[in-house]
């Protein structure tokens, strides 16, 4: 780790005024920040520490009229909020399931959402697009844990954050503040595919912070992550889902998938056969076939296209029926 | 080519001190914080004061075991390097140092967290607590441990002890499936786990008990 | 011929370890963890890249660094480097943040060169070379009979391809030492060894002293597995900076990146395998050409088939493809693993293709010839019965409909074990009533500690906790090296002999003081000295009689009280989910002939370990290297994966200790346990699936990629 110089502010303003410097950086949990300074991925200057900053911490709100995060509420107090876990059960699984109580205690809101991807080449310097002379290494070698969709350009790692699945399911948005002031974006917003290397995959700009994010209303929503381990481990492929229903009849659906593209994966495919149907596990059946058609995968992850069938299925299974068939066999 | 590990976007260089510190308009460029920023100081004044920027070495006070220790440190130092080499608490130990292995688990606040991955600048002014504070007598986690056979190298040990300590303490009627994923934060490679379980399971029915 | 007490009070219990609160406290001070006075932060530079040659190193700007007070070049100008992690350069400085800045300011010129991780790149018509001499080496290789025509004319047979991965020992104390000077003649050390004694020696040599002139302090340590037995370049490295330094101790303990690429692995292995059965399912051939890498090192020795030896017509060949990738080294039953998983995933392919159970199918084939054949017949029936084999297990892709399937599966492996002579323990009776019992020996969680103390209680009438059993210190009587399972069989035996021959004298000495008995009517139990079956004094009123001068003997091995040659069964049961490949081991049965056992307790947690170390390699292990950077690609423990708590199933431990069985003495349990869980978890995730998962570990990835293969193929 390069040494750095280290400010704690106590105000979003003073903290914005400290990141305006140059190859400053926020730091919040630091669960990924100080990894990637270890390994020299990242080597910023400055850290201004964010969670003394109490303006940016806590939940607010209800399940009517929605729900606030500040960016420095820790992913711990999301999983011990039980009115999360009854009007979000979407967030609540992803996050009950993201790393352990120790990684859940320190990390936080923001920085899961802002945190880069774990692309073994990506973190051993190859930079975030894993290029040598020209070729991708990525396509070229272990590609086991990459992405099955835009496999067609060179940004085949995937987005790391299982928060941000969920919050895309949930349709979120999140408040971004910074030196020209203060913009509102939804929370898919703030994920681009990097067409090249210098590009970063993330749209908030150094010297910005993100300072809430806020979840109107759901729908049914739930998620579902398929993994190796059990214990403390990264989704292989995860899935949030948010249907809203007009009787029995979905109106509006959403189904976002973690672990298969660069950015958190909107299927529209599988979104388009939900709609005007009456749910039936069959139904979530036919998205999740749909939403692995356009799958392109590469070299070692063929592997995750029946995967992403399945856990697309059994999230909306779990989002409208709770338990589902492959529980307790 | 001349070049370093791969991993090497920044270098030591980088842009210099002073231009930056200009450029984000602080002035106190070589200011050093001691103990507690917050606290005793009135809301504005603590505004102002956190916004001081620590570069350097520092000097820095931390509470641990209950105990005021100081030591010099740079803001890049993790809590853990910290206890272990300028303070001499080596009950956490450093294996993975990224927030994979458990085994720097050390409660602040009353949290458990990786000490690998937090700076001991930002731990001023709270509590550090390690397993060398715990109890050990019968009814104990490490007491535990010990009757349990939860351990063989023990070097995965601590962090385990700590994991199960906070997590008992937080949930004294968890069940083993609770406490399993109470502790998945912590890996063993002698394969302890039995032993672990079997402890945890034993320290949590002394708590009732008692 | 020496014997172990008949009716032993102490030996057999469950005793927890001497030092288990010191550990379980975070008050054990580990190698990694001394603190001396003046004491230096080493850091190791080692090579980014797979294959290289050092053109030219520069070290000034780091020598300049705050804080720097040694550095020193490894590989110079010309020097190749074969491996990601090969070591370059080292620092000492007088912070752990110094040392690491000093390492990156070391300017390197490196010319690249085309390296091979994989084996099919090492294997590969014209692949650049790691040595000179070329990549692929001819292992052993063995025929027996005609196999051939016999495999024409079998009733049965099967052919396949099977593979597991590279995995490292992932000791979770990393390979390292803190060393310093005291003078200019004498060294102090603390390692992170398997061998205190030994690593004396190379330290010694590396400092050009003589071997008493060193000492080795190791009381505790985190974890060998094998991997620990030398002190290595960085080890050799810090004592050097330690001098340079005028004498400060230096402590140099590698980063995980490193230990993972350069401090040992166990080799790969895939073989292809032919083997064919009788009607009546008796195996008449098995053709076998298989093929491993140990990076730089050995390739695994395969032992095929493994276990069931009488086979009478095989042939067997192999090669090891040597790797740009850090060397292999022992690791915790060398060579079995590999063969079991090998072996019994063929045992298993052909059971099935007759259409026989594969437990009865493994009862026909034991080898006749074998002594550990009667030990397998008596477990297995044991095993199965545990696991439930008879009303639980189905025949293989008959376990239901819907998408979790559980299946049952298991493998039978073998073990040396065993003593050695030629080391000596030391025991001293104080005046009063402390014993010391002391040898160059080292506890590395097996208990070592524990038993020694045990073994002295139990011939002296008292509690382990009573006795001072003193390792890890280079200087004390030459102990063993912890390695094959032999520490306790080699350390007991002189232990014991040390003991019975202090307790002999002891009663010479004092028999005159206790109405004048003679010393054959003495006895020592309860903590009492008895003459003629009456208790006459306290333990130490007794060595109270001792005077001002102690008893003090050293111990040699004596035969009787150690053997070797074990056997054992494992019973995996998983649950499988076809849709999305995840595997969960639900149910572990251990059935473990290993002699006399010292300390059921510790017992018990060693086969423990060993089946969880098996269950990772089972499911979640592998060496990444990537073929385009030749680079590890996951030298962490995020991506290189282990176990955590709640993928522990419940595992089910039973020693195989007929009263016969302690009549085999003392063995070792360290290696055995941990030999057939893997290849029982594959064969059970087979059963579970109907279809043969060939490539280890059983990761969602490859039992998908199996699964597609079986439906592309039209199998399932
Ligand atoms: C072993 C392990 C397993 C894990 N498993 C999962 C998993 O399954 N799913 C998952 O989603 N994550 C997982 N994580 C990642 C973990 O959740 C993230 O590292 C964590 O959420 C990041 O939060 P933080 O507060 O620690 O961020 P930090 O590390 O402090 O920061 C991360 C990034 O965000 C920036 N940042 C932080 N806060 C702000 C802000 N308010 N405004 C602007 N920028 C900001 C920082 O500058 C930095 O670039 C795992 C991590 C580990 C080590
Ligand atoms: S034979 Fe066993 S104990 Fe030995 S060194 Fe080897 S792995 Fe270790
Ligand atoms: S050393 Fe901190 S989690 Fe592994
Ligand atoms: S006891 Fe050795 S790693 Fe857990």
């Amino acid at each position: 780790m390069k040494a750095f110089e280290y400010a704690a502010p106590t105000t979003v303003d003073a903290a914005l005024k400290l990141l305006g410097g140059p190859n400053a950086a926020a730091l919040a949990g630091g669960t990924d920040l100080l990894g990637r300074a270890k390994d020299y991925v990242t080597s910023p200057d400055r850290m201004v520490y964010v969670k003394e900053i109490k303006e940016l911490d806590g939940i607010t709100g209800d399940a009517k009229s929605g729900m606030t995060l500040g960016a420095a509420t820790s992913l711990s107090e999301i999983v011990h909020h039980a009115g999360i876990r009854e009007a979000y059960p979407a967030l609540w699984q992803a996050t009950s399931e993201i790393g352990s109580i120790q990684i859940r205690n320190m990390s936080t809101v923001g920085g899961n959402l802002l945190q880069r991807p774990r692309c073994w080449y990506f973190r051993a310097g190859f930079g975030l697009l894993g290029m040598k002379d020209g070729e991708s290494l990525v396509r070229a070698g272990d590609n086991r844990y990459h992405a099955i969709f835009h496999t067609d350009g060179n940004a085949l790692f995937v987005s790391p954050s299982s928060l941000a699945v969920a919050l895309i399911a949930l349709d979120a948005s999140a408040k971004v503040r910074g030196p020209k002031g203060e913009r509102t974006v939804k929370v898919e917003e703030l994920y681009r595919v990097p067409k090249h290397e210098g590009e970063s995959e993330l749209t908030v700009e150094p010297g910005e912070l993100l300072t809430q994010v806020t979840i109107p209303a759901a729908g049914k929503n739930g998620a579902y992550e398929a993994r190796q381990k059990q214990a403390q481990d990264w989704p292989l492929v995860m899935s949030a889902v948010n249907l809203t229903m007009e009787g029995e009849t979905i109106s509006k659906a959403r189904v976002v998938i973690y672990g298969v593209a660069p950015i958190p994966w909107r299927s529209e495919a599988a979104e388009r056969v939900l709609v005007g149907k009456k749910f039936s596990p069959e139904v979530a059946a036919e998205a999740g076939t749909a939403a692995v058609e356009a799958a392109r995968p590469l070299s070692m992850n063929a592997y995750k296209v029946p995967m992403t069938r399945a856990v697309v299925k059994r999230a909306l299974i779990r989002a409208v029926q709770g338990k589902g068939y492959w529980e307790e066999a | 080519m001349t070049e370093q590990r791969p991993r090497d976007p920044g270098g030591l260089g980088g842009q210099s001190r002073r231009d930056f510190l200009r450029g984000s308009g602080v002035a106190a460029a070589t200011a050093v914080l001691t103990g507690q920023a917050t606290g005793v100081l009135d809301e504005a004044q603590a505004a102002e004061e956190s916004a001081k920027v620590l570069s350097g070495t520092v000097e820095i006070t931390l509470k641990v075991n209950g105990q005021e220790r100081s030591c010099e440190v740079e803001p890049r130092s993790t809590l853990l390097d910290t206890l272990r080499n300028r303070l001499d608490v080596t009950g956490p130990k450093r294996v993975c140092d990224r927030g994979s292995c458990g085994a720097c688990s050390t409660i602040v606040d009353g949290e458990l967290v990786y000490s690998c991955t937090t700076l001991a600048v930002s731990c001023q002014g709270k509590t550090i607590e390690t397993l060398e504070s715990f109890e050990t007598g019968e009814g104990s986690v490490p007491h535990a441990f010990h009757q349990n056979d939860g351990l063989m190298c023990g070097y995965c040990t601590p962090g385990f002890v700590t994991a199960c300590k906070a997590y008992l303490d937080k949930h004294p009627n968890a069940t083993e499936e609770e406490i399993r994923k109470g502790i998945d934060g912590n890996i063993c490679r002698c394969g302890t786990y039995v032993g672990v379980l079997a402890a945890a399971k034993a320290a949590a029915q002394a708590k009732k008990g008692a | 011929m020496a014997e172990w007490p008949a009716s032993p009070s102490v030996i057999g219990k469950r005793i927890p370890r001497l030092d288990g609160l010191l550990k379980a406290s975070g008050k054990a001070k580990y190698p990694s963890d001394v603190h001396p006075k003046g004491l230096l932060f080493g850091a190791m530079l080692y090579s980014p890249h797979a294959h290289a040659k050092v053109k030219s190193i520069d070290t000034k700007a780091a020598e300049k660094l705050p804080g720097v007070k040694a550095v020193l070049v490894i590989a110079g100008p010309g020097t190749t480097l074969r491996y990601h992690g090969d070591d370059i350069a080292a620092v000492a400085a007088e912070t752990e943040e110094q040392a690491r800045d000093a390492i990156r300011a070391i300017k390197i010129e490196y010319e690249v060169l085309p390296h091979v991780v994989t084996e099919a790149q090492s294997m590969a018509e014209g692949a650049p070379v790691v040595f000179k001499g070329g990549n692929v080496k001819k292992g052993r290789s063995q025929t027996k009979g005609k196999p051939e025509d016999t495999m024409a004319g079998a009733a049965a047979t099967i052919e396949a391809t099977y593979t597991v991965p590279m995995i490292t020992h992932v000791c979770l104390e990393t390979h390292g030492l803190t060393v310093g000077m005291e003078g200019e003649k004498k060294a102090i050390a603390w390692a992170s060894t398997q061998n205190v004694y030994g690593i004396a020696g190379d330290l010694a040599q590396a400092l050009e002293l003589d071997r008493g002139d060193v000492t080795v302090y190791t009381e505790f340590m985190g974890g060998g597995f094998g991997s620990k037995f030398n002190a290595d370049v960085w080890g050799t490295t810090a004592a050097k900076l330690s001098k340079m330094a005028g004498g400060r101790p230096v402590k140099m303990f590698l980063d995980r990146e490193q230990e993972h690429c350069a401090a040992g692995n166990r080799p790969s292995a895939t073989a292809h395998i032919k083997m064919g059965a009788d009607r009546e399912g008796k195996i008449v051939s098995v053709i076998a050409e298989g093929h491993s890498t140990g990076g730089v090192g050995n390739g695994t020795n395969m032992i095929l088939p493994y276990v069931y030896r009488g086979v009478p017509h095989y042939s067997v060949g192999q090669s090891n493809a040597l790797t740009n990738r850090g060397g292999s080294r022992a690791m915790r039953a060398p060579n079995h693993p590999q063969s079991c998983i090998l072996t019994e995933a063929a045992v298993d392919d052909l059971a099935e293709k007759l259409g026989m159970d594969p437990l009865e199918f493994r009862l026909k084939n034991l080898d006749p010839g074998s002594p550990i054949t009667p030990i397998y017949q008596a477990e297995i029936p044991i095993g199965a019965e545990l696991i439930g084999w008879r009303e639980k297990r189905k025949p293989r892709g008959k376990t239901g409909t819907g998408p979790i399937r559980t299946g049952l599966g298991m493998a039978l492996h073998t073990w040396g074990g065993g003593g050695n002579p030629g080391k000596q323990v030391s025991c001293t009776i104080h005046p009063d009533g402390s014993v010391d019992i002391k040898t160059a020996t080292q506890d590395i969680g097996t208990g070592a500690r524990t038993i020694l103390a045990m073994i002295a209680a139990e011939m002296l009438g008292l509690q382990p906790t009573e006795i001072n059993s003193l390792i890890g210190n280079s200087s004390y009587p030459p102990g063993q090296p912890s390695g094959g399972s032999t520490t306790t069989p080699t350390m007991a035996p002189p232990c014991y002999d040390a003991v019975t021959k202090a307790r002999d004298a002891l009663f010479k000495k004092v028999a005159s003081a206790f109405n004048n008995a003679r010393p054959e009517d003495l006895s020592l139990k309860q903590g009492q000295l008895w003459a003629g079956g009456e208790p006459v004094a306290s333990w130490k009123e007794a060595c109270r009689k001792l005077g001002t001068s102690p008893i003090s003997v050293t111990g040699e091995f004596v035969e009787g009280l150690s053997s070797t040659g074990v056997g054992g069964c494992q019973f995996a049961e998983v649950s499988v989910d076809l849709e999305t490949g995840e595997v969960k081991a639900k149910k572990i049965v251990a059935i473990q002939d290993s002699g006399l056992i010292l300390d059921l307790l510790t017992w018990e947690s060693q086969v423990y370990g060993g089946v969880i170390m098996g269950l990772n390699y089972g499911l979640f292990e592998e060496v990444v290297m990537d073929p385009t950077s030749g680079r590890m690609l996951n030298p962490d423990m995020e991506w290189y994966k282990l176990a955590g708590a709640s993928d522990i199933p419940e595992i089910v431990v039973r020693a195989y200790s007929p009263p016969d069985e302690k009549g085999r003495q003392v063995i070792g349990v360290g290696e055995p346990p941990t030999i057939s869980t893997a290849a029982a978890i594959g064969n059970a995730v087979s059963n579970a699936i109907g279809v043969r998962v060939t490539e280890w570990p059983m990761s969602p990835r490859n039992v998908l990629n199996a699964l597609a293969t079986a439906s592309r193929e039209g199998r399932s």
